[in-house]
């Protein structure tokens, strides 16, 4: 089956060539359905390369240049479970971004959705790749769709200007990333990744190693948005249409972070595995804690919807480095499933933005008090988005915190849970409070604490709701049951097993030899340990908590709200100053970031 | 925050990251101190088994052809994009030639016609003298350009005309992927090459490798005529509407 390989990628952008070949004269329905067509097919393939994966890593020379010797001449797809898995949720999402759209947007719609397939067709090849540099071509693929996506809006000055920040940071960070590639290249001679890591593996790291390292894995975190390398995300979000917002909560970001899973297991790790886990693990294990933290707070400030959903999709970025940071297979697969949940069911919480938006053109939580009474099957899905997103046992998200628990205990790092369950809980109370105010009318309609934003308006459209609420019903769902879909968790562990297993990669990329193929994996839901369910419950508690709190904080006793003003109040002021929207700042941060990393590695693992 | 805090953290911060950059780049290799084997493997094998003798287009167009569909692809998506974004002004203004000169015009038209056929022949032996589709694709839309500049913009206008461009740059785009699944359609992996036998030195040396490079030539020379054509307009669009 490894023929299968190349058509996610290249079946969405023949789509896409086909609708601008035809674009002036294919009537509109036709042209939709190439669209529909393309999008489906790249799905259903990722979804054939992905179930082939489980048994054996998919191999696919292009051009048929196979290596020679332990040199690789082309380009190699390799697929394994984890890079299937992850081209199979961002082509799922891309299914769903385009059925939604359908009805969500029609002026510009035709170059839209060619962008939307590109975007698709780049993630895809993103996940599936084997080739450092055919890396980078499609990250910068995915970057120009997602930069012109996110300023569909033109015609308003914030869409122009989130866009802007977008692009800048990001090109930043492709830049850092091509630098890492040309050191990689001027050492090893090499861009295939299998070979890169034969060639780096054993030998003690020097500066050079060291450096690729930090230029590779902050250019990935740029996109991956985690602190302080996260500043566009909230503002990309804002202005983007919720169709696209789902593409860039639900599958880019976590992308930035599949880059960083392979750049070490794959590339590094053979460099500093035996002596220096450790010291790689404590730098990745802070950024990750820090972001979750951050995020989740900077969530709990907002009243714009969408940039709530955005800040607490960074929260739960950082609790997916978390998980590959541990560097524990247990935790990789907790990260894996983290990616699927949290991506479906964040995704669902955009949609229902984008309905609230095109039915009151509006998505200020402080001004839209009460009125969102008119919609309540959209309320119902947004209380249970949020709800899923704090890690209730066997419910959403679940299953990635039960295995990153279950990792952190492993590897006796068990200060982490806790962290990581106050995170969701802060980030899930943000998103229950802006829905309870939303769709119930609950609490006050001002409130000093909440940053204020722009009204926006929505795109043209011709929407069916019910379209809109069956693309948003189907995600959402998906994403509530992700914790106990029969097998997943065995599954996501295996396939962290595979992408941390170097040799048996290099054997087969370069040797071609095939390790035997696992036995058949059962479809079983584990039980969990007692500490994840109580982790699960309390994620919930706070949330519910904050959420009340953030409502009718003010009918607590005085005694209550003035120390707890005074001590959160100047950290909450110094965090909205520097979320600035300011793009030198950005830049700033994303210097300040890298130095720091890569110094800090520079001492360590030197 | 002010513009002098920001100074005052990013300077630091830039000479750390200067330090790690000259520590880090103190480890490659000296000028022509290359140790391969990438560079040695293709210059091996890009003529006896491709009959290509420009090794940087077999490269590009044939073993790391995947690379240069991406690539492609993002100046389609590049392209898309700018049209998406500047939709809104979307009008066509009359405009008087304002080039006077009858020299400017003579030898302009006969460097439109220089230029093109340069790109074309860019295109088609890339693989035998230095050259391939995405550069004679610039030199061909570059000489199209010419047009604004000896002839004014009317008459730039039937180049830049998007009902002609946009079928020619999803044509190339499509192309290139069509030629990729050819091969797997016949059982191969994608965009092997189907064809490649032709006597060294000449057009049919390159095999499937031709074709890609003239898909590639279409997508972005029309890819670059609708950016020049759109950012032409965004000049003009404004003069025309104050005279």
């Amino acid at each position: 089956m490894t023929w299968a390989l190349p058509l996610p990628v290249v079946l969405p952008l023949l789509a896409a060539a086909v609708a601008t070949a035809g674009d002036h004269v294919l009537p509109r329905r036709a042209a939709d359905a190439i669209a529909v067509v393309g999008a489906a097919s790249s799905f259903a393939f990722a979804l054939v390369v992905m179930l082939e994966s489980e048994r054996h890593v998919q191999l696919h020379w292009f051009g048929g240049w196979k290596p020679h010797g332990d040199a690789a001449i082309g380009i190699a797809f390799a697929a394994d479970p984890l890079g299937a898995g992850m081209a199979a949720l961002a082509t799922g999402l891309v299914l769903a971004s385009v059925l939604y759209s359908w009805s969500f947007t029609r002026e510009g719609a035709r170059p839209y959705d060619v962008l939307l397939l590109c975007f698709g067709g780049a993630m895809a090849g993103f996940s599936l790749t084997g080739d450092v540099f055919n890396m980078f071509v499609w990250f910068e693929l995915m970057g120009v769709s997602a930069y012109a996506l996110a300023g569909f809006q033109i015609k308003e000055l914030g869409p122009l200007q989130g866009a802007v920040n977008f692009a800048v940071t990001n090109t930043v960070g492709a830049y850092m990333i091509l630098m890492g590639i040309a050191l990689l290249y001027a050492r090893t001679g090499a861009l295939n990744l299998a070979q890169i890591g034969h060639g780096l593996a054993g030998h003690r790291p020097d500066g050079l190693v060291v450096l690729a390292l930090t230029l590779l894995v902050c250019g990935f975190l740029v996109k991956a948005a985690i602190v302080p390398f996260h500043l566009w995300l909230a503002d990309a979000h804002a202005v983007a249409p919720a169709p696209v917002c789902l593409l860039f909560s639900g599958a880019m970001v976590a992308l930035g972070l599949l880059g960083v899973t392979r750049c070490y297991w794959t590339v590094f790790e053979g460099a500093f595995g035996a002596e220096h886990a450790h010291d790689v693990r404590a730098v990745l294990l802070a950024l990750g804690v820090v972001t979750a933290l951050v995020g989740a707070a900077m969530a709990f400030l907002q009243r714009h919807l969408k940039r709530l959903l955005a800040y607490s999709t960074i929260s739960h970025m950082g609790i997916v480095l978390v998980g590959i940071a541990l560097l524990d297979q247990k935790s990789l697969g907790g990260a894996a499933d983290m990616v699927l949940s949290h991506g479906l069911l964040k995704g669902a919480l955009f949609l229902c933005s984008g309905i609230v938006l095109l039915r009151f053109q509006d998505v200020d939580e402080l001004r839209l008090h009460g009125r969102g009474r008119e919609l309540p099957v959209v309320g119902v899905m947004y209380g249970l988005g949020a709800v899923a997103l704090t890690g209730l046992p066997y419910v959403g998200t679940y299953l990635g915190h039960a295995q990153i628990d279950e990792g952190a205990t492993l590897d006796h790092i068990e200060w982490v849970q806790p962290l990581l369950m106050l995170a969701a809980g802060i980030s899930g109370g943000a998103i229950l409070r802006s829905g309870a105010r939303v769709f119930l009318g609950w609490g006050p309609k001002q409130d000093p604490l909440l940053s204020p934003e722009p009204a926006e308006s929505s795109p043209e459209h011709d929407a069916s709701y019910p379209a809109l609420l069956a693309v948003t019903a189907v995600v959402l769902a998906l994403g509530l049951v992700a914790s106990v879909v029969p097998g997943l968790g065995q599954r996501v562990e295996h396939a962290a097993g595979v992408a941390r297993d170097r040799t048996a990669y290099v054997d087969l990329v370069l040797h071609g030899i095939q390790r035997p193929a696992p036995a058949r994996l059962p479809f079983v839901v584990e039980p969990t340990a007692t500490e994840s369910l109580l982790y699960g419950t309390g994620g919930l508690l706070i949330a519910v908590t904050l959420a009340l709190v953030g409502l009718y904080r003010r009918r607590l006793p005085d005694a209550v709200r003035a120390p707890v003003g005074a001590v959160l109040g100047p950290p909450a002021r110094v965090a909205k100053l520097v979320h600035s929207g300011v793009i030198g700042d950005y830049v700033m941060w994303i210097t300040v970031g890298t130095a720091v990393v890569g110094g800090v590695w520079a001492i360590l693992l030197h | 925050m002010t513009r002098r805090v920001r100074i005052w953290i990013f300077l630091p911060a830039l000479a750390g990251l200067a330090a790690l950059l000259v520590w880090g780049y103190l480890g490659i290799p000296g000028f022509g101190d290359y140790h391969g084997p990438y560079g040695f493997v293709l210059d091996r094998l890009a003529t006896p088994l491709r009959h290509m003798d420009n090794v940087v287009n077999a490269t590009t167009y044939d073993i790391r052809g995947f690379d240069t569909l991406g690539e492609e692809f993002i100046l389609f998506a590049a392209v898309i994009g700018v049209v998406m974004l500047l939709r809104d002004t979307d009008e066509k203004p009359e405009m008087r030639d304002e080039v006077e000169s009858d020299l400017v015009r003579v030898f302009g038209t006969l460097a439109v016609g220089g230029a093109i056929l340069v790109g074309l022949w860019l295109v088609a032996f890339g693989f035998v003298t230095p050259g391939g589709g995405f550069q004679g694709g610039v030199a061909i839309a570059g000489g199209a350009a010419l047009v604004y500049l000896v002839a004014g913009y009317r008459a730039f206008a039937a180049f830049g005309d998007e009902q002609v461009l946009d079928p020619i740059k999803g044509v190339g785009a499509g192309g290139y992927v069509v030629i990729g699944l050819a091969a797997l359609v016949s059982g191969l992996p994608y965009l092997t090459n189907l064809f490649s036998g032709g006597a060294v030195g000449t057009v049919w040396s390159g095999g499937s490798a031709g074709f890609v490079n003239w898909a590639a030539g279409m997508e972005v020379a029309a890819a670059n005529l609708i950016l020049y054509a759109e950012f032409l307009n965004q000049y003009i669009v404004p003069i025309a509407r104050r005279s």
